[in-house]
């Protein structure tokens, strides 16, 4: 199996270029007019970011990093604390947006299999959405919130359809037709050839998941 | 920036939401509901997908296979006739406005796009530039109330239902309706008020301030799932602002933001060993219900995991 | 009005003269080697010499030698007109005019040659220098056979002087024009002079650590301008229209009601009666104020006057107590808005700042939290004179705050829609001002600022350095948000950036350094006299080194914070300047102005009104519907010349045939013709030759007001003379002249290269700038070598 193409694809959100602070500004995940450059560690996004309040992480020294273009800050596992609550891309004065730029760090991570434990749990969401056009809360966790949440949330969700068709609603998924060409555009765009990769990176670099698809904690 | 007086109440595509649709469909009734109360003119459709939002933010998708799902959703808006994408959760409603700005203003984007649409036969789905606009074609669902807030008011005091005053209300902005594109979003994105202002036309007593008001919900897409702790150290600071401030109804505007408050409010309660005053309403529901709708067949309280039964008798809502 | 009081010549009763007869004198400079050691002179004098054309040569020409030799020369010969080889005209123009004058020559019968910067500085020793000096001169010569006798257009200069606005920048300016004899009106809007300044207890300076009494010094200087001989002092008004321009404003004003007279002798009986007590808006909104009042008790005038919002009387009621009390019978409740018209020669825009409205950053909590306030507001809390007779009390209890955090840059430095992007450039010395003051007067205060970088500019920093010895503590860090307790108490959030700690700073009291914003009235009097602002808000000034209190309109001037934000000490520097350029500015007398503009010949006009296209509308219609043009506002750019089919238009002293002359003399084949416009462009060409860059000696420069005046038959001209390229540079857009012209110039060019058919493709179009001579350099030398490879 070759993939290529994922790879072109992945290429948009983290573009190969010689300083992490470049990759940024031009990553489509980010806007255009980003203010990295900018940046006057003034340290209103630390100070408003949720993420902060409770760990480690600092959204302004991970800024100053990829100024610095010090690329172990891809590895550094506080940029998995963060929200994506853009309280710092709202409060920063100079437009910046630390946030979109732990996004990109966190494909290029991504990209080089760091944090993948992470991110296979959320698989499922990608397959679910591929298969019926809609999103669902990734099966491994299903575990866990029926949990946290109880036998009221496990009966509502058994009676979803009857719920729904009380409430006046139709299906959740979308029309047949629909569906196929949400796989038509998918393949066509090189999402499952990544997608794949990422699994198989996934598999075989790290065993976080038993044969049962429970999470090993 | 976004006035409230050129929103729109015609060629509304409603768009729907896939955790409103299997955790709180009592919201997209409740909407319905509302908007034919209101009459404006909406469409819902089902060939429209997710937004693929959660995928993206749970960093599975990347901007290029969002932004193309997007482009199919407008292209499915654009041949009902209904032009005007308003969703009622807020990751959709950021995700889409962002993919129409690259749309329009990439233009290796839209020709990607758009070839692979031709490639897979797909024509008809072919983005045309600047066919929407990213500000004039893109609204949430609270910005439709927001501008209709004096009708509703009017409509409430009409149908006499419901006398909200003396509830100490709060409302909790959605993070991604307000601080992505804080530019286009009504008010002061440091300090929103279109669901107060909302809950107020309906003769609801509301807090307008309280600490950590722009504080995000704690869900944080993965976090929740990957992070719990931290995701429910959030929510509960919140929650203990909210105490603090003596408030008994928050009011939200996203499916994933109810989720995180209502669903886990009760494990919070568990886990941190403490007890709170406080239902959850989707403003939908909120309006809803002020406009005389059933709390069960059109609200679908019963899918809330905090319990409304003593809350809504509490007001005079029989259940 | 002003059309009447100058003329430009009736050109076509020279056009039979024989101008070939006229005697022309060609004098060249040897610039002390510059040009001679490049340059054979005496080939050159040799090719020119005829019988009517006298050479001379001398060391210097500039010198008092070479000027009497010029002068000398022109009786002594009976010169008729004088040619110029030297340096670039830029550089002595105006001298040699003037030795011409001297010798009762008419300015436009002196032509300059460019024989230094355009040619011996950027060609090598050889002949082809030499030849290229002999053709500039001959089209000098061929071109001033053409040229008419041009009259300056003058314009008397009314005496008279107005400043608008009363505060700090107003009164000093008003009181150096009246010093130095100037009439002045000084124009308040509110019911004393005095501004923002006045609400400041105490004023930091450079040179002190210690802060001054900032009524003691504002007070002699309002009394002052109260009593001034030179000085009318207009307050309750506003300016409302602006007619007529540089040298003959005419200004209306809108007085409004004070309902007291002026011979209110300032007793206060009637303050003490009045039952209505009012929000005072000096002292922060407290209801210490009657509807009868004073602003302040150093009011300047010492006059009372009337809120009509909330008297009595005025809002229907019965009252009247104070009319009643009134021993002078000064009170008026009939007074009504009253219209001025003034007549002035210069303006002086002097509107002052407002001060950031802080609700609009909504996470510091003001106007949310009683204790957050804004330095201002501090400034009056400390004040003896403020609400709180000068107790140091937080607003919420009156308790005197001990913990007392700041935060700077709010509104400032800021990209988001919300806030300004610029610095402030006041805050962080109010800040350690206000720090000091309160740290002096209570050891046991605790203050703290929390501060991105403290711009303690200059000599300020020895301040800076005292405070931070009071013991005021500094966190460095935009906090991001102020959150309220119980009891009012206030909590700071921050991010020490320097230690990397989040903090969460107790507060009693929170000060927002706002931000200084152009004010409202500063915004509606630069429409009014529709001069130019920043993108920022603020008037903008011409140049902001070589011009920094003019502004876009000749005549009016502007200083302090209507120009941007600064301090008192600023302020008051800029606004001595803005006095000094006033003054003389009205001690010309007269304007003259360039006679180089659009002139119209009558009798060709046939009132198409093609030209009020003019894109600095300088073209209008008088009252008996003729085409006008206003000599004040047209700059002779030429674009006018092209929309007029019927060519009547031309702009003086370049007209068609005199660039039709000069490219005869000029060109010859194998040259490539640049046309260059007259600022920036042709500056740039001089700015190769400071800067020792070479080009071919084949480039041939013609000077043109802008290059929408060249024509079809000009380029045909020069390429029928040879010329193998032609090249048009114009103003860049970033120029005055080049913003409304460089667009119109592209369009020109493209259409004539169309109308040009396959010549077109000689034809060149670049635009230049200054710093980018080397760019200009590149495109001559590729355009020569281009004609060699033909
Ligand atoms: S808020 Fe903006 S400018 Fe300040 S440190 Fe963060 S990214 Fe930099
Ligand atoms: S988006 Fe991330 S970095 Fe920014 S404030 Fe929220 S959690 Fe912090
Ligand atoms: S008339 Fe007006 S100003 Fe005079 S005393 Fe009465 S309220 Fe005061
Ligand atoms: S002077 Fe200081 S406080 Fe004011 S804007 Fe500039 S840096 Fe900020």
């Amino acid at each position: 199996m070759t993939y290529v193409i994922s790879e072109t694809l992945s290429e948009y959100d983290t573009p190969i270029c010689d300083t992490l602070a470049e990759t940024v500004k031009k990553s489509l995940r980010t806007s255009d007019t980003i203010g990295i450059d900018r940046c006057l560690q003034c340290g209103a996004c630390t100070s408003s970011c949720p993420a902060a309040r409770f760990t480690d992480y600092n959204p302004r020294t991970i800024v100053k990093r990829v100024m610095e273009n010090d690329i172990s800050v891809i590895e550094d596992e506080s940029i998995w604390n963060c929200f994506y609550c853009y309280t710092c891309h709202l409060r920063c004065p100079r437009n910046n947006s630390p946030t979109q730029i732990v996004q990109v760090l966190k494909q290029m991570a991504i990209n080089k299999g760091i944090g993948l434990n992470k991110l296979e749990v959320l698989f499922g969401y990608g397959d679910a959405f591929s298969e019926f056009g809609v999103s669902k809360i990734p099966d491994l966790y299903v575990g866990q919130m029926e949990d946290d949440l109880g036998i009221r949330w496990r009966e509502f969700k058994n009676n979803l359809d009857s719920v729904r068709s009380e409430l006046g609603l139709g299906a959740v998924a979308v029309k047949d037709s629909g569906r196929g060409e949400i796989r038509a555009i998918l393949a066509g765009i090189g999402f499952f050839d990544r997608q794949d990769l990422l699994k198989h990176m996934a598999k075989s670099k790290s065993n976080t998941v038993d044969e049962k698809g429970e999470i090993i904690k | 920036m976004k006035q409230i007086e050129n929103i729109p109440d015609s060629g509304i595509f409603l768009f729907k939401s896939c955790m409103v649709s299997v955790e709180y469909p009592g919201i997209e009734s409740s909407t319905t509901y509302v908007f034919d109360k209101l009459g404006i003119d909406y469409f819902v459709s089902d060939e429209q997908s997710c937004c693929t939002g959660l995928g993206y933010y749970f960093d599975l998708f990347d901007q290029m296979s969002t932004t193309a799902i997007a482009a199919r959703n407008f292209a499915v808006a654009r041949k009902n006739g209904y032009n005007n994408i308003t969703p009622m959760c807020s990751t959709c409603y950021a995700i889409n406005k962002k993919a129409c700005a690259l749309l329009n203003s990439n233009d290796e984007v839209r020709s990607n796009i758009n070839s692979v649409f031709k490639q897979a036969g797909l024509d008809d789905l072919i983005y045309e530039q600047n066919s929407l606009d990213e500000v004039d074609n893109f609204y949430h669902v609270v910005e439709l109330f927001l501008s209709k807030a004096k009708q509703i008011g009017k409509l409430k005091l009409k149908l006499n239902t419901i006398d909200f005053s003396g509830v100490r209300v709060a409302a909790h902005h959605a993070c991604h309706y307000y601080k992505i594109q804080s530019d286009d979003m009504i008010g002061n994105p440091n300090h929103p008020l279109l669901i107060d202002t909302i809950a107020k036309s309906c003769g609801a007593d509301v807090v307008e301030w309280y600490e950590d008001k722009t504080l995000t919900c704690g869900a944080g897409f993965s976090q929740i799932h990957v992070n719990r702790d931290l995701s429910l150290k959030v929510t509960h600071a919140k929650l203990e602002s909210l105490k603090e401030a003596g408030v008994e109804l928050l009011l939200h505007m996203c499916p994933n933001c109810q989720i995180q408050y209502d669903r886990y409010q009760p494990v919070i309660e568990k886990e941190y060993g403490t007890k709170y005053d406080l239902v959850h309403m989707n403003i939908a529901q909120f309006v809803a219900l002020a406009l005389g709708a059933d709390p069960v067949k059109v609200c679908g309280f019963q899918t809330h995991s905090v319990p409304l039964d003593e809350f809504l008798v509490r007001i005079g809502v029989s259940v | 009005m002003l059309i009447g009081q100058y003329y430009i010549p009736n050109t076509s009763k020279y056009e039979d003269m024989n101008h070939s007869k006229d005697h022309v004198g060609v004098f060249i400079c040897h610039c002390g080697g510059n040009i001679s050691d490049i340059i054979d002179i005496r080939s050159v004098k040799q090719e020119i010499r005829s019988d009517n054309i006298s050479t001379f040569d001398c060391e210097y020409l500039c010198s008092n030698v070479g000027q009497d030799l010029i002068k000398t020369s022109i009786y002594k010969h009976s010169l008729d007109k004088v040619i110029i080889g030297a340096c670039t005209p830029a550089k002595h123009e105006k001298l040699f005019k003037k030795c011409v004058e001297d010798a009762q020559l008419n300015a436009s019968m002196l032509e300059i040659a460019n024989l230094r910067e355009q040619c011996s500085w950027v060609h090598p020793n050889n002949l082809a220098t030499t030849n290229k000096a002999i053709s500039l001169l001959n089209g000098k010569i061929k071109r001033i056979q053409t040229a008419l006798p041009l009259i300056p257009i003058q314009i008397p200069i009314n005496p008279n002087a107005m400043v608008i606005g009363g505060g700090i920048a107003g009164i000093n300016s008003a009181l150096n024009l009246a010093n130095n004899g100037i009439h002045t009106y000084l124009i308040e809007k509110e019911v004393t002079i005095g501004g923002n300044s006045a609400k400041i207890g105490k004023m930091f300076s450079p040179e002190k650590l210690a802060e001054e009494c900032s009524m003691c010094s504002l007070s002699p200087l309002m009394n002052e301008v109260g009593s001034h001989p030179n000085i009318t002092l207009i307050t309750c008004s506003e300016v409302e229209n602006v007619n007529g321009s540089a040298g003959d404003f005419r200004v209306t004003i809108r007085k409004k009601p004070r309902y007291v007279k002026d011979n209110c002798m300032a007793c206060g009986r009637c303050s003490k009666v009045c039952p209505t007590y009012v929000e005072n808006d000096y002292n922060c909104g407290v209801k210490d104020k009657k509807a009868i009042s004073m602003r302040f008790a150093q009011s300047v005038p010492q006059i009372y006057s009337i809120d009509p919002d909330h008297c009595i009387e005025l809002t229907g009621g019965e009252c009247g107590k104070c009319r009643d009390i009134c021993k002078v019978n000064a009170i008026d409740f009939e007074q009504k808005d009253e219209m001025i018209e003034l007549d002035v020669g210069a303006i002086v825009v002097a509107t002052g700042f407002d001060e950031y409205d802080a609700s609009r950053k909504p996470q510091y909590g003001y106007g949310l939290f009683e204790n957050v306030v804004t330095q201002m507001e501090l400034a009056r809390i400390l004040g003896v004179n403020g609400p709180t007779l000068g107790k140091f009390a937080r607003p919420s209890d009156n308790s005197m705050p001990h913990n007392i955090v700041m935060i700077q840059c709010v509104g400032s430095r800021d990209e988001s829609k919300s806030g300004n992007k610029y610095c402030s450039r006041y805050c962080c010395m109010a800040a350690l001002k206000h720090a000091s003051l309160i740290v002096k007067k209570y050891p046991d205060a605790n203050v703290i600022i929390c501060y991105i970088d403290i711009r303690a500019f200059g000599l300020y920093e020895n301040y800076y350095r005292a405070v931070q010895d009071m013991g005021v503590s500094f966190v460095r860090g935009r906090p991001a948000e102020v959150v309220q307790k119980a009891n009012h108490n206030l909590v700071v959030k921050i991010e020490d950036t320097l230690t990397q700690e989040l903090k969460e700073i107790p507060a009693d009291m929170v000060v927002l350094s706002s931000a200084m914003e152009a004010s409202a009235g500063t915004k509606q009097v630069a429409n009014i006299l529709n001069i130019t602002l920043s993108e920022d808000g603020f008037i903008k000034e011409k140049h902001s080194k070589l011009k920094p209190v003019d502004t876009s309109r000749d005549g009016i001037f502007v200083c302090g914070t209507a120009q941007s934000p600064k301090d008192v000490t600023d302020t008051i520097a800029q606004s001595g300047l803005a006095a000094a350029r006033t003054s003389a500015f009205i001690s010309d007398k007269v304007i003259r102005l360039d006679p180089q503009i659009a002139q119209i010949e009558r009798s060709l006009c046939n009132n198409c009104d093609e030209c009020i296209k003019c894109p600095f509308e300088a073209i209008s219609k008088d009252k008996l519907g003729n085409v006008d043009i206003n000599p004040l506002v047209c700059n002779g750019c030429g674009y006018c010349t092209k929309l007029c089919s019927k060519d009547a238009i031309s702009i003086a002293g370049y007209k068609e045939e005199q660039i039709m002359a000069e490219i005869d003399g000029v060109i010859e084949k194998g040259d490539v013709l640049a046309f260059l416009s007259r600022e920036i462009p042709y500056a740039t060409a001089d700015n190769i030759g400071n800067s020792v860059a070479e080009y071919p000696a084949n480039i041939k420069i013609v000077q043109v007001p802008t290059t929408t005046i060249i024509t079809k038959a000009m380029i045909e001209h020069a390429l029928i003379r040879g010329s193998q390229a032609v090249l048009m540079v114009e103003e860049p857009t970033d120029n005055p002249v080049g913003s409304f012209i460089y667009p119109l110039a592209l369009k020109n060019f493209e259409q004539l290269k169309g109308e040009l058919g396959k010549k077109g493709a000689r034809l060149h179009f670049k635009k230049a700038y200054i710093p980018h001579y080397r760019g200009l350099a590149e495109t001559f030398i590729s355009l020569a070598q281009m004609e060699d490879i033909e």
